[in-house]
């Protein structure tokens, strides 16, 4: 665990075992960003990765923004910041 | 992964025939170097006195593993780890949980804390199906189905007090509950064989207490990029969780065929095998093949 952050306090989250080189991990991060923006940008939402920090950034129209660890954590902060469910099989 | 604590969990309805099957299992001189937790829902403890374990058995009782025990059962695994570590203790546990306890939060709870995360590892879930209520208690009961629904292995014990017809129908139903698991059958213990199923058997009815069935769906991820497909199933499990008991798969990714099987909402860490078979099991009510379908197609375009 890190001293500082306390990140991570578990093994990495399981979307990550995608991966086995370190270049592969940027690669898939890289990838994911992007399918996430495209997901999001349909419910007004933005979603960036610096790629050599942890975490992802999520951000609302007017400014509301949210750092989290992982997608567990994304899936929920993009309900909160949107007030509605975020359902992949609802059509929208 | 061999230095980490293997754990198995048996599972299975009230008088399934768990510690039968045990007893069995340790009188033909398997598990001889298994400490073996026993959970019990009543207070005072029966089984304990029926398994002739000697010294490494203990007894967790007055409550489920998966629910009021669960801290109490925490704190154990936590010890046994600690002991591992220190190189003393033993290098598999056996959790034999009551028959009202279902093995999904138990398996939840380990993937949750950060100790047991990194020392222990869930080897097998085994369920026990007893073949001669097993049908009325799939029938009624929704604990039995998630049972069956979290299960890897799955024991069908009395087979020899059931007719053919009901067998046939409750094999059709374990198979449509949990088409990933293994099934087999015991009788007191000793393994029989089974005859080959009746593919046009129809599973059992399902009460009237629970409104919609489980289906089992199955989803060919084989053209499905890793990033695309991480990020809907994850999307998925935290919409749908309450609803899919179980997905389970061997898909393709860059650091190769990796084995996904989720159980309510915890993804367990993918382990890394030789072959992908890029097919998805996906068991929950609610929703359909061709919604699932559909929105994996949208969410992995582009």
């Amino acid at each position: 665990m890190c001293a500082g952050c306390g990140a991570p306090p578990l093994p990495g989250h399981w979307t990550d075992a995608g991966a086995a080189t370190p270049a592969d991990r940027l690669r898939i991060r890289s990838a994911r960003v992007q399918v996430l923006a495209r997901i999001l940008a349909g419910r007004h939402l933005t979603v960036r990765d610096g790629l050599l920090v942890p975490g992802l950034t999520l951000a609302a129209t007017g400014g509301r923004q949210v750092i989290v660890p992982d997608l567990d954590a994304l899936w929920s902060a993009a309900e909160r910041l949107t007030g509605r469910c975020l359902d992949p099989l609802d059509d929208v | 992964m061999s230095d980490r604590l293997g754990l198995t969990i048996l599972g299975g309805f009230l008088g399934a025939g768990k510690t039968t099957w045990l007893r069995h299992q340790r009188h033909a001189g398997l598990y001889r170097e298994t400490w073996l937790i026993v959970n019990e829902a009543a207070v005072e403890p029966v089984d304990d006195r029926l398994l002739d374990w000697g010294a490494g058995l203990e007894v967790l009782s007055g409550g489920c593993a998966c629910c009021d025990a669960l801290a109490p059962l925490r704190e154990r695994l936590r010890a046994l780890c600690d002991a591992r570590s220190a190189g003393r203790g033993p290098g598999t546990v056996l959790l034999e949980t009551s028959g009202l306890a279902d093995p999904a939060p138990i398996a939840a709870m380990i993937q949750a804390d950060p100790v047991l995360a990194r020392h222990l590892r869930l080897t097998e879930i085994i369920v026990l199906v007893d073949a001669v209520k097993g049908p009325a208690r799939i029938a009624t009961e929704p604990l039995a189905r998630a049972q069956i629904a979290a299960a890897d292995r799955i024991i069908l014990t009395k087979t020899d007090r059931a007719g053919t017809p009901g067998l046939d129908r409750l094999r059709a139903s374990v198979s449509a509950l949990a088409p990933g698991a293994v099934v087999s059958a015991a009788v007191l213990g000793v393994a029989v064989s089974l005859p080959p199923a009746d593919q046009n058997a129809l599973p059992l009815e399902i009460g009237p207490e629970e409104g919609t069935p489980l289906d089992a769906h199955v989803l060919d991820v084989a053209g499905t990029d890793w990033a695309a497909l991480s990020v809907w199933l994850s999307a998925l499990i935290h919409a749908r969780g309450a609803d899919i008991l179980r997905i389970k798969g061997v898909v393709h990714s860059p650091a190769g065929p990796l084995l996904l099987q989720s159980v309510g909402r915890q993804m367990q860490p993918p382990e890394r095998l030789d072959a992908a078979t890029d097919r998805l099991v996906l068991i929950g009510r609610g929703t359909s093949q061709a919604a699932l379908v559909r929105s994996l197609a949208r969410w992995s375009a582009g």
